[in-house]
């Protein structure tokens, strides 16, 4: 696995607001298949790095890869389009629509329209509460299922590769662990990962490869053998 | 530096309408008239620019204070003798009485601040967008009233007859005064509150400022000043229908603001002068221009190179001529 | 004798058909101002251009001549909004709304420039005139047109219902709508759904044209000005931010009028407008956040 093409390359990412540089020259690689983590403290770069993968954010220097091609210029839906899934910080599902309209939101970004009452019901297999609530606005739900919802949102649309911005935000511990056992589903399911997490411990614990960023730079990185010593590790490399 | 700034962003102002009434003394009468209404146009947008300048928000009723300085100013000073047979319909308290130039101006004022603030106390609770488009809920009601109501006003004639006493001195005087006004606004606590309130409603309101408040008080000395201008304006032309305080002047005024820039004083008068001197070539060129050939363009050209003029400025430079800056000589510091 | 008794069944009909007439031009308005965050100032000179259209071919038979009026008015959309409302996209709502009020007074000038060429202001439209017949039941005179108007309005918003609640577009739209970042990054498309909405929007005013004329058949540059003045005024009475609540206000600003206007002695018509625009300040006094806000819900800054 490790010898294939990256499916998203990261090459001395430069992004600026106004004078003041979010992200300074960061690279990163994640391959097929991969769980790749990335964790730093609030204020890092790692929300503004998912937004200028997206698209959503330009940059300023350095080069977006995907699958080898360049990301520059790209709009949010022609990135999502081109198979690019993000569960945004905040969750930001509708609350005023059904869940099953949330859901059928993510099928935008697909390209084979055909498959939607499939994708569907593979949503509510992975979460079956979603199920249970297809009709009501998404807005009843509880923060944890909200967070589920966006995930499934990101399911649904087949991504290649999906974004899961600190999820955990937020959420009560045993709501954290029922969406850490969500993610775990989708790693067997071959679904390529970028995580963003406060959560350091249980990143690097879960994650095959996790960055460690701060100030917009790249810090060190760490893989599943370094959990125990997270805190102490990470630490070392802020300090 | 720093302390020069005050002299240099009032000062600007009031030389360029000082510049303009010297100017005025010195043409033919008929040129006279354009360069007056241009020192007016700039006394209102500088009254219009005291509301939406400092708040942000769009206004399409300041024109309504207009008329009502206007209609105000010029019913209480039409001659006694005259009153009775033009104007037979008036209140007896309007019509058995007669005021001076300046106490005409006074109460053109006065008149302006009072509807603006009868208006502005539930219009101005509402959000930004939808308290600009409410007002012109003000703007119909006031002309559908001088239009029609013949109590207090000629009704859907021309009000004729009032003293032309705006001159070139009235009509600078007037105008400097307002733009001093409109400044001193801008530079005192309520108008920087107001400002930061432009920039960011939220945090602004977090740090304790009352929004609505605040942008009541700009609208009330906004309503002062626009009525204020209206009675200079009556007093130029020296008789006005409705029509003419309504929905075009609404729209030269606005295209004023947003050529010069909608968020700065200078930008106000800068705009009020070159928008008018663009609009009197025009309208000259509307009746046939003799430019070595006689060149006449089609009633509404006008109007045509107006808006295209203030469309464009809006999509290509929002921030108008003077990229919605005060006047600086020199770039202070770094 | 009560008011109330003045507004019989005649006076109701007529206060619903111009109800109707103004909730189009709200739901066209709203379209376009969901996904763009832009009060189109000029959608009356939308109409206006449909208008001028109709006039200018109401010698051909009547579908050919809307069909030149659709072609128009969606071709003028379009371009205003290639033109002018994406590039606005970054601007704040008050800059967008000032522009398209230029927009409003330039279309306008224009038009006069045309409308003059003959030498007389005003254009005459003969397309559907045969709508104007009225017919009688009971006491109650009634013009065609007032059904046609009121089945009309009813039939274009539940087909628009259906079409934003039950189509993968409608689903887009709304989205767009409620948190168009988002929606972008799920993959809406921003350019079809802003494409989409200018259409739908143009289609209506040109809905909006055809009824206009027959009730009103001399086109003029101010064609629709008035009534878009009185439109905004009414969606901001029912709330900006909800299209269905927007559409509604509209529609009660036209069966106020009718019904005031009904009400009014003769002598006081000529006050129609200062007692409907009262109406609606001593609304907003009540209810700052509109007439179908939740109560209690503040007017904070949204838009």
């Amino acid at each position: 696995m490790s010898a294939a093409e990256p499916l998203l390359a990261l090459r001395d990412l430069e992004i600026r607001y106004g004078t003041v540089a979010a992200v300074r020259g960061l690279s990163l690689e994640v391959r097929p298949g991969e769980i790749v983590g990335l964790i730093g403290p609030n204020g890092a770069g790692k929300t503004t790095t998912l937004h200028a993968v997206m698209g959503a954010v330009p940059h300023a220097g350095g080069e977006i890869l995907l699958r080898g091609e360049p990301l520059r210029a790209r709009s949010p839906e022609e990135v999502a389009r081109a198979g690019v899934a993000l569960v945004p910080e905040g969750r930001r599902v509708f609350p005023s629509f059904t869940v099953e309209e949330n859901l059928r939101l993510g099928l935008a970004a697909r390209r084979d329209g055909g498959t939607a009452a499939e994708a569907l019901e593979e949503a509510y297999a992975l979460f079956p509460m979603l199920g249970e609530f297809r009709r009501r606005p998404a807005g009843v739900l509880s923060g944890g299922q909200q967070q589920q919802l966006a995930i499934a949102r990101g399911l649904v649309s087949a991504p290649a590769l999906l974004l899961l911005d600190e999820p955990s935000l937020g959420l009560a511990p045993t709501v954290v662990d029922a969406v850490f056992g969500a993610l775990a589903d989708i790693r067997d399911r071959g679904v390529t990962v970028l995580l963003v997490e406060q959560r350091a411990q249980r990143t690097v614990a879960f994650a095959d490869r996790t960055y460690v960023l701060a100030n917009g730079e790249l810090r060190a990185t760490l893989g599943p053998a370094d959990a125990a010593a997270t805190d102490r590790l990470v630490a070392a490399y802020l300090a | 530096m720093r302390r020069t700034a005050p002299l240099v962003e009032l000062g600007g102002p009031v030389l360029l309408l000082v510049a303009a009434g010297v100017v005025a003394t010195l043409v033919s009468r008929s040129t006279q008239i354009y360069v007056l209404d241009a020192i007016v146009a700039a006394a209102m947008v500088a009254g219009i620019y005291v509301f939406i300048g400092n708040s942000g928000v769009l206004s399409f009723g300041q024109i309504s204070f207009v008329a009502v300085g206007a209609f105000a100013a010029g019913v209480m000073t039409v001659p006694l003798a005259l009153k009775g047979s033009i104007l037979r319909d008036l209140f007896p308290i309007l019509r058995d009485h007669e005021l001076g130039n300046l106490q005409s101006l006074a109460l053109a004022a006065a008149v302006g601040a009072v509807l603006a603030a009868v208006v502005g106390l539930p219009l101005m609770r509402l959000s930004g967008l939808a308290a600009g488009i409410a007002t012109f809920a003000v703007l119909e009601i006031t002309n559908n009233l001088l239009r029609e109501w013949r109590a207090i006003g000629p009704g859907a004639t021309t009000l004729s007859l009032v003293p032309q006493t705006t001159g070139p001195f009235q009509a600078t005087a007037g105008a400097v005064l307002v733009v001093a006004v409109a400044y001193a606004y801008q530079r005192s606590r309520a108008g920087r509150m107001l400002r930061a309130t432009r920039e960011d409603a939220a945090a602004a309101q977090a740090a304790g400022i009352d929004v609505h408040r605040q942008r009541l008080w700009a609208f009330v000395l906004s309503g002062a000043l626009c009525g204020f201008a209206g009675g200079l304006y009556v007093h130029m032309l020296g008789s006005i229908s409705t029509g003419q305080v309504y929905l075009e002047l609404t729209f030269l005024t606005l295209a004023m603001l947003v050529v010069g820039g909608l968020t700065s004083l200078w930008g106000a008068v800068v705009g009020a002068l070159s928008v008018s001197a663009l609009d009197s070539l025009l309208s000259e060129a509307e009746r046939g221009l003799d430019v070595g050939v006689t060149l006449t363009l089609p009633t509404g050209t006008r109007l045509v190179v107006v808006g295209a003029l203030m469309a464009l400025v809006l999509v290509l430079r929002p921030s108008g001529l003077t990229g919605g800056r005060e006047l600086r000589l020199r770039r202070v510091g770094a | 004798m009560t008011p109330l008794a003045v507004v019989d069944a005649q006076t109701l009909v007529d206060a619903v058909a111009l109800g109707a007439t103004y909730a189009l031009m709200a739901v066209g308005i709203g379209l376009v101002f969901g996904v763009l965050r832009l009060v189109n100032f000029a959608y009356g000179q939308l109409v206006m251009a449909g208008a001028y259209t109709l006039a200018f071919t109401s010698h051909l038979h009547p579908a050919a001549s809307i069909a030149a009026c659709l072609a128009v008015v969606v071709a003028l959309s379009t371009v205003l909004d290639l033109a002018v409302f994406r590039r606005l996209r970054s601007q704040s709502p008050a800059v967008m709304l000032v522009t398209t009020f230029a927009l409003a007074f330039l279309l306008q000038s224009i038009a006069l420039i045309v409308d003059v060429r003959d030498g007389t202001i005003g254009e005459p439209v003969r397309v559907l005139s045969g709508l104007n017949r009225a017919f009688t039941v009971g006491d109650l005179h009634v013009r065609q047109i007032t059904l046609v108007t009121i089945a009309l309005a009813a039939v274009t918003l539940a087909l628009l219902a259906l079409l934003l609640g039950r189509t993968t577009i409608g689903l887009h739209m709304r989205a767009a709508a409620a948190d168009f970042r988002t929606a972008r990054l799920l993959g809406v498309r921003s350019d079809r759904v802003i494409g989409f909405a200018v259409l739908l929007s143009a289609v209506i005013a040109v809905l909006v044209a055809v009824v206009l004329t027959v009730r009103r058949p001399l086109v003029t540059p101010a064609f629709g000005l008035g009534e878009t003045i009185v439109v905004l005024v009414g969606v901001v009475v029912g709330g900006l931010d909800r299209l269905w609540t927007a559409t509604l206000g509209a529609f009660a600003i036209g069966v106020a009028t009718g019904v005031i206007n009904g009400v009014l002695p003769t002598d006081k018509t000529v006050f129609l407008p200062s007692a409907v625009f009262a109406l609606v300040i001593l609304v907003l006094l009540l209810r700052p956040g509109g007439l179908f806000a939740p109560r209690g819900a503040a007017s904070v800054e949204r838009v």
